[in-house]
């Protein structure tokens, strides 16, 4: 867990916790999010994300710890606020609004909002514009909060499972129109999402969390390397990974899979192609996934929720 | 204080909410209150005739003044506008459409009066009582109905909003309570004659006044509940 103030860092999260009636939805978490870069906020669903970024963006409240964007506390704070974007994936609308009157409602707040950016996006995703939202579908809904997002170009933009009710083809117009944008206008976004491996290309960094615990927060690239598949004959692998971290492991007969921890030099390369094994890369998506299963099973609390 | 203008922009963005839909209620409870009046009439009742249709849209205020609140309020969060913008601006939202529905009613008030209301002795937005002290009284009293309307639903709606459904029911209950323990008071103290009498003095500007004092209660701990909501 990083917690190093740097000039870059837009938002400074210290030993933040949120605790509800019975359950500790955010425990103790610190980290920091940099000027400029795309950011996974990743986890199970009820990790904690969704209010992380609500705590953030002073839609909620911390039981304790301490929140600073822009170097500032963000609670009724205009200043602060102004420059922070946050369309949740439950977004409320005003009753009987249409898309029309949300974007309009949405081109009043946000200083650099880009119309024609708004309306490319509306013709992208072929939102009816005059339907109330209450009638729109689930992807539909999305696409309102994706629009508002990406249009309102705002300095830190969280995106919150924005997927939802997406098909396949709104899901890549969306990412297609995230990366282009970003690269005309840097900002920094924090996208939350379950659907790892579809987001993985898109993300510099990713933080991890689980039942409100920070497991991971590194660069893409960083975390790609931390783990290998080694698969071959049961035994030969048995030695290989003797000693190591083993995150995961699957047999079928005599042949096993095993995901250990850590990168690999070349003379272990080397050994391992004279053992016969062969060295497999792991998706972004299952090693967040072992390793939160993992860190699960070290846990006292036992099984997964 | 151009974040809470925008707040007002932003409540009237879909004018359904704050014109048509008040409108129409208004036009609507209108014409059937005339049209009753036009069969009494033809029946050839001559005496005044006063119907109290004229409510129809202050009952609507009350709505939306809590849907202000439950769905408005969420996604002014999601605008990144701070609970103080959102209330001031929601306010004086208010208080814009209460004046102007304020307007509406004098106006309609004035043309009973010279028409002898509708040429048939039939009144909808003049009630003797409220006129007495003259139209600007009578606006007076329409706007601070109007408000009140409106705040008392944006309150209750705070109050759900923030801590459910038991506690907003429980607060209505106590203030029930409390008011029932005043009835007894006065019925105990032999008093009610002096309560009519201080009501009657008050006069439709007076209580008017009253009226605004308690939109200022309701409104200040409306606030006060809101600053710390959760959307």
């Amino acid at each position: 867990m990083t917690s190093q103030t740097t000039d870059n860092a837009v938002i400074e999260v210290t030993n933040l916790t949120k605790r509800y009636r019975d359950t500790l939805a955010v425990d103790e978490v610190s980290f920091t999010i940099e000027r400029d870069t795309i950011y996974g906020l990743l986890g199970r669903n009820g990790a904690g994300k969704t209010t992380i970024m609500s705590i953030l963006t002073a839609q909620n409240f911390a039981t304790s710890g301490q929140v600073r964007v822009f170097g500032e506390d963000p609670y009724e704070n205009a200043h602060v606020l102004g420059r922070m974007c946050f369309v949740r994936e439950s977004q409320k609308y005003p009753d009987d609004a249409t898309p029309r009157h949300a974007l309009r409602m949405a081109s009043l707040f946000f200083p650099h909002w880009d119309q024609q950016l708004a309306d490319r996006l509306i013709g992208d995703f072929q939102l009816p514009m005059k339907k109330t939202i209450k009638k729109l579908s689930r992807g539909q809904l999305s696409a309102v909060g994706v629009i508002i997002g990406l249009a309102s170009r705002a300095e830190v933009t969280f995106f919150d499972e924005p997927y939802l009710g997406l098909d396949a083809v709104a899901r890549q117009i969306f990412y297609d129109r995230l990366l282009q944008d970003y690269a005309e206008h840097p900002r920094t976004i924090i996208l939350s999402s379950h659907l790892i491996d579809e987001v993985a290309n898109l993300l510099e960094r990713v933080i991890v969390i689980d039942r409100g615990r920070i497991l991971m927060d590194e660069s893409t690239d960083a975390v790609r390397d931390r783990a290998v598949n080694i698969v071959g004959d049961s035994a030969a692998v048995d030695a290989f990974v003797d000693g190591r971290e083993v995150i995961h492991r699957e047999s079928l007969g005599r042949v096993s899979s095993v995901t250990v921890l850590g990168a690999l030099t070349a003379a272990e390369r080397a050994s391992l192609a004279d053992a016969g094994l062969d060295v497999a890369p792991v998706s972004l998506q299952q090693l967040i996934v072992r390793t939160t299963q993992h860190a699960a099973s070290d846990n006292d609390e036992g099984a997964l929720r | 204080m151009n974040r809470t203008l925008n707040v007002i922009r932003m409540q009237l963005v879909n004018r359904q909410t704050y014109l048509w839909v008040p409108v129409i209620v208004l036009a609507g409870s209108l014409v059937i209150t005339l049209a009753i009046y036009g069969i009494i009439s033809s029946a050839g009742v001559q005496t005044a005739m006063y119907g109290g249709g004229a409510q129809a849209p202050l009952w609507y205020f009350a709505v939306v003044g809590a849907q202000a609140l439950s769905f408005t309020f969420p996604f002014s969060q999601a605008m990144s506008v701070t609970r103080r913008e959102f209330f001031f601006g929601t306010m004086l939202t208010a208080m814009m459409t209460s004046a102007l529905l304020a307007i509406v009613f004098v106006i309609g008030g004035l043309l009973e009066e010279a028409t002898g209301g509708w040429w048939m002795n039939g009144y909808f937005f003049y009630l003797p009582w409220i006129w007495d002290a003259g139209p600007a009284a009578a606006g007076v009293f329409f706007f601070a109905l109007a408000l009140l309307f409106f705040i008392v639903g944006f309150w209750g709606a705070t109050i759900f909003k923030r801590w459910g459904t038991a506690v907003l029911v429980s607060t209505i209950l106590a203030i029930a309570l409390v008011l029932v323990g005043l009835l007894w008071l006065v019925g105990r103290m032999n008093a009610w004659a002096a309560v009519f009498e201080w009501i009657g003095a008050q006069g439709a500007l007076g209580l008017s006044l009253w009226g605004l004092l308690l939109v200022a209660v309701l409104a200040g701990t409306s606030l006060l509940t809101l600053r710390r909501t959760v959307p």
